[in-house]
Parts: C-alpha cells; structure tokens; sequence
C-alpha cells in the first residue's frame, strides 16, 4: 500500500512527455480502428500531427499538465484527452455534432504500427454494395499497398473519402481514415470471389457489405454531371480578373488555342485538389498551343475578400493562367453567368474547348490524390483529352 | 488528501465497479455532455428558434417570421434543394450543419434535414441560461444485455429525433426487457445522424417516472452492440429529447407501445423549462 502511495505520488511529480511516435486506436463498438500520433518538442511547447499511414493532419496545440495530455484539432472543435500511464495514453476523442457532444474511448502505446502488404487475392479495385436494410447503395473500394503498409480508397456517388491506411493478413483487410472529424473503418475478409465486410462509422455504426472485382462496367453513378453544354457556338465568359482588367474569350491571348477552363472557388477542397494537376499541363502543352483559364465562383460576392482569395489561391499553387472572379457560388449567379451550360453544380467542373473555342467535353468533379489509382487515371485522362484536342487542325 | 484521492483513482481502475460507481466511459460521456450543454456554440440552450424553412422565412423585424432583435429583414428560402439567405440585396448559399453568422448581433443560422425538408435553427451569441444536466445515481441492475430481433421487412419510417429534426429513421426491430418481473418489448429504429452517414440504434421509452422525476414526454437511450444480435441496453444513459431543455424544440411523439410499468430511476432527470406537456395517456 505505501510503495503504491510512493509511487502515486512521484508519477504525479513527473510531467507526461508525448514526444515521439505512437500507435493509437479509437475504440470503435467493433473493433479498434488505428491511427498514428507523431509529437515532437520539449518541456512545455510540443507540435504534432495526426496520421492515417503518409496522410499527416497537425494538432493546432498539444498541451500537458501534470500527467494529463490534451491534442486539439480547433478546426473540428475536436479533442483528444488523455491521461499518461507508463508508456500507455488513456483516455477519450471528443468532437461536437449538432445533437451534442460525441465521445468514443481513446488508447495509444509508444511505436509504429508494423507495416503489412497485401495478398493478390486482396489487392485492387473491388465493387460494394451496402445493405442498409432498407436499400442499397454502391460503393467502390480500392486496396493497394502503401509506404507504411496497406492502404484503400473508398470511392461513393457523391465522392471519394479521403486516404485509409491499415493491415492485412493473408485472406482480410482492416483500414481506417480517422482525420479529427470524421471516423470511419472498414473491415473485410474474402470468401471465394466474394470480398465480404462491415463499415464502421462513428463509434457504433455499422453497415454490412460484399464486393465483388471491379469488372469495368459502371458501378457508381457520377453524383453531378453538367446535363447539356452548348456546343454549337463558342463558349462565351467575360470577367474581371483579381485586378478588375476585364478577360473575355475573345482576348488574342486565346485565339485559335485549345482552352482549359476551370470553374472553381478557392473555398472547395476538391478545387485545390485539382490545382495542380492544371498547373503541370499548363506548364507541359502551353508552347504547344494550350491555355488554361479559372472563373472563381466564391463566397461572399465583397470584391475585395473575394480578389485576395483568388489571388492566395493563385499563389499556392504558383498558377500563371488567368484566374477571373465569376461571381457569387450560387446556383443563380452560375446559370447566369454560364447560360451554355445547364445544370451546372459539381466543383470544379473543368470544361475542355477545341482551337474553334467550343465546348468538347465537360469533365464535372476531379478525384483527388487520396483516391490513388482513380487519381492517376484522372490525370492520364486529362493528358489524352489535351493532346488529342492539340492534335487537331 | 490528494495522495489519498489518487490511491482511491488507481484502485477505482482496478477493482470490479460496484453497484453505484459510474462506468468511466458513462462518467466521460456525462461530463462531456455537460460541458457542451453549458457552453458550447450548438448548445440548445443558444437556440432562438428551430423550424422547418417550407416556403421559407422572414427573420428580423418583429413583423416576420422569426422576429429578432437588432436584425434587419433577411430571408431563407430553400430552391431545388439549396438554401439560401437573402439580406435584401442578394442571395447567398448557406452551408448545411454549419453555422453561419446574419447580421451584426451575435445571431447564427444552421440548415439540417433532408435537401428539400431544410429545417433553419438560429443560434444566439451564447447559451443563455443553462442548466447542467442531472441524472439518477448510477444503478448498475438498469444496464442489460438484450437481443435484438430484426424485423422480417424492415420499413422506414418519418420521426423526430432526439434534437426535434424531421429524419428518415429505419425500423431495426424489438428488444425485450423484464423488470421486476414484468416483460416489455420495446421498438428499435435506426436514427440517422444529420449527414446521414452515422446513424444510433434508439429506444424512445416512457416508464413510471415520467413527469415524476423525468419528463413527461419519455427519453431517448441507445442500444450499444456487444456483438451478433447483443445489445446492452444501459438506462443509465437514457436523456432527455431537446424539448425539455427549451420549448423551442419540437417534442417527438411517443412510440407506440414502448411503456415500461415500473418506474426507472436511472438516466437524466428533469429539471424545468422544457417544453410544458402532460404525460400521453397510454396507447
């Protein structure tokens, strides 16, 4: 009893020390979904990230009180609390959602997650589909192996879901995307030609599926799609670039060009996502006869909020096109100022015009990154689109 | 006395709970809950008002809708599935789930629902008034484990949920609970968080202690999956739906049947200054 007393009193002297790597779960109703915490500093300033495999997300402030450790993600009004045992954290994550407060039990030990691979029966491109009890819906998910182990791409209609990161054994699969808002894992094992599993969002929701191998044929239906584009005449705009110096198709600087032209705002994740993907043909076809032009559609329609966004938006991904500020991103202000394209909703939405200015092709959504291969398809697409419009007399 | 608190703290963890110790998952949960109520910027008690947008609202003078103080006319309307505020000179898009500032008083405004069934909440600059919640000491003989016996063809079906928004929720069958001695079957559905990718498998219940302790209305308690078709059922974690904390919420409407006899005196109490109801008769 007096050596527990002892030895009570001397952890509670010694401030915990979150510095280094740790392999942490969130206790989910079925099962632990993994995540990796890396956290570095000294005494009383620490920074740290967040991470599922490669994707880190940094901590806005970790701080320590005795052996009490608290890592905040402000963005999501999110927290994770715990309190230091020996080498264990113990304690819980808690975000806030419009029905209150939601808390799902927390652990980590220090060290890395081992790396795993995955088998062939496992690894590629598979078709879901969820049973809701009710209905339906189809998923696509995609397996791959990673830098620090398995890695998966969890494709819906509406979109992809960022990158998930876990292991394998020879026959299943269990990954993770745990990013300070949202928590979701998903698990399965194979069964014959049949991939069948459970996705786990929250701390207890859980959705039944199966798969079978992506066979090529359309699983997914594209959630927004331009429904018509005028393609009989060329595609007209005519904005003020962030300077106020008006910009219209009819410039000589697009004259008889193949044309690129982004509809996007600088507040969509998706937009930035696409970024660089124009920059790099912009930079690749443009002695070739290619230019690339933005229309911003933004937020707050005060032109002098709206210009520095654009411009900041311009700076990060260092783009030499013309960004112009369209307008407000509302339905309205889109049909309005786009009057050729009809049912236009999905950013960004990149619209590809042949040398005569007119519409080609019209390419709504773009996968990210995060997708993998679905990503480097895109690209590769784009690529073929530009090259095969260039070719043309 | 603190050593003396840390030894308590340490054998706490490692020793069996006793009857009326509080889980600590249930004592987290509590307290965060707690905090959020008494401070947090979606607390209910920093809602002004919560309705369905329909043809769509006038908020501001005291001739609208939605009158508010210090806040010139503005409208919400919701066109194609897409809401919209109108401060009189342009439409803006208003992110759902998301609070977005009107005006210069402190006022937020969240669309929730479906696309198309927008339902507008309008925040305050801060909770106002709190009241932390109470609840029943802890009763560990109120924590079950129960099966749940999924329906032949589940349906869904249009309720309230705990916070008064509209959702599609799923039927997700019945539980049995025997309490002293007499046996209830109980309806689960599947409620749908507000993005819909999360949902809770819930038990809106009423039981003897309804506007004896508890509110008039009954309480929301969710069932937590201990694998197969086990549940545990734990009232200690029953709470109360939004109404009873402010009478801007709209109240859900008891389920049918799901009226245990025996009073459980577990879970959040009532405390006024909810919605004012008299107990439903029994259905």
């Amino acid at each position: 009893m007096l050596i527990t007393a002892l030895l009570a009193t001397s952890l509670q002297g010694i401030p915990a020390d979150p510095g280094g790597t740790w392999r942490a779960v969130l206790d989910l109703a079925g099962g632990p979904l993994r995540f990796a915490m890396r956290v570095e500093g000294t005494g009383t300033t620490w920074r740290g990230s967040l991470c599922n495999g490669p994707d880190c997300e940094d901590f806005s402030a970790i701080t320590v009180r005795g052996d009490s450790l608290a890592f905040e993600m402000a963005d999501y009004d999110a927290t994770i609390t715990a309190v230091a045992q020996g080498d264990s954290l113990l304690g819980y994550y808690r975000n806030v959602g419009n029905r209150g407060p939601r808390v799902i039990p927390f652990r980590a030990g220090r060290g890395e997650w081992p790396a795993t691979n995955l088998t062939p029966r496992l690894a590629g491109s598979w078709d879901a589909t969820f049973d809701h009890g009710t209905r339906t819906s189809p998923r696509v998910i995609v397996l791959r192996d990673g830098v620090r182990g398995v890695e998966a791409s969890f494709l819906a209609n509406s979109g992809d879901y960022g990158l998930y990161w876990g292991t394998a054994t020879a026959d299943s699969f269990d990954v993770g995307h745990f990013d300070g808002a949202f928590v979701y894992r998903i698990t399965g094992r194979i069964d014959g030609d049949t991939l069948r599993g459970v996705y786990h969002a929250g701390a207890r929701t859980q959705t039944p599926w199966t798969a079978v191998r992506t066979t090529g044929k359309r699983h997914l239906t594209p959630p927004l799609e331009v429904t018509k584009a005028d393609t009989t005449e060329p595609f007209r705009f005519a904005f003020p670039d962030t300077d106020g110096r008006l910009v219209t198709n009819e410039d000589p600087r697009f004259a008889g060009k193949v044309v690129l032209v982004d509809i996007f705002g600088s507040w969509c994740p998706t937009c930035h996502d696409a970024a660089p993907t124009l920059v790099d043909l912009h930079r690749r076809y443009r002695d070739q006869g290619l230019e690339i032009v933005g229309l911003a559609y933004e937020v707050t329609g005060d032109s002098a909020i709206d210009n520095r966004q654009v411009r900041r938006f311009g700076r990060k991904f260092g783009i030499e096109y013309p960004l112009l500020v369209a307008g407000l991103n509302t339905v309205e202000a889109t049909a309005a100022t786009l009057p050729q394209l009809e049912g236009f909703t999905a950013y960004p939405t990149t619209l590809f015009l042949g040398r005569d200015g007119r519409i080609r092709k019209v390419h709504a959504g773009f996968l990210g990154p995060a997708t993998g291969i679905q990503h480097t398809r895109t690209v590769e697409h784009f690529h073929e689109w530009v090259e095969a419009l260039l070719a043309e007399p | 006395m603190r050593l003396f608190l840390v030894i308590l703290g340490s054998l706490a963890a490692s020793l069996p709970l006793s009857g009326q110790d509080v889980p600590p998952a249930v004592a987290a949960e509590r307290a965060a809950f707690a905090d959020w109520l008494l401070t947090s910027a979606s607390s209910p008690f920093a809602v002004v008002v919560q309705r369905a947008i329909g043809e769509g609202l006038t908020l501001g003078p005291t001739a609208a809708d939605i009158p508010l103080e210090g806040l010139q006319l503005h409208r919400v309307t919701e066109r194609r599935g897409v809401p919209y505020l109108n401060d009189g000179t342009r439409d803006r898009v208003l992110a759902r789930f998301r609070q977005t500032s009107i005006g210069s008083g402190g006022y937020k405004i969240s669309i929730i629902g479906a696309p198309g069934r927008g339902t507008a909440i309008i925040y305050g600059p801060s909770p106002r008034q709190p009241k932390p919640p109470v609840f029943y000491p802890y009763q560990s003989r109120l924590s079950l484990t129960v099966t749940l016996d999924p329906p032949a063809r589940p349906r869904d079906r249009r309720i309230l949920a705990a916070d008064g928004s509209e959702v599609l929720a799923t039927e997700a069958g019945t539980v049995q609970v025997t309490l002293e001695g007499k046996t209830t079957e109980l309806q689960v559905y599947r409620v749908p968080d507000v993005t819909g990718e999360e949902a809770e498998l819930e038990i809106y219940f009423r039981d003897a202690t309804n506007d004896h302790g508890t509110y008039p209305a009954g309480r929301f308690v969710t069932l937590y999956p201990l694998g197969g078709s086990s549940y545990r059922l734990d009232f200690n974690r029953a709470r109360n739906p939004f109404c009873a904390y402010s009478s801007v919420f709209a109240c859900p409407i008891p389920w049918r049947g799901n009226l245990i006899e025996s009073p459980i005196e577990a879970g959040e109490k009532y405390t006024g200054g909810g919605l004012e109801l008299t107990p439903p008769e029994e259905t």
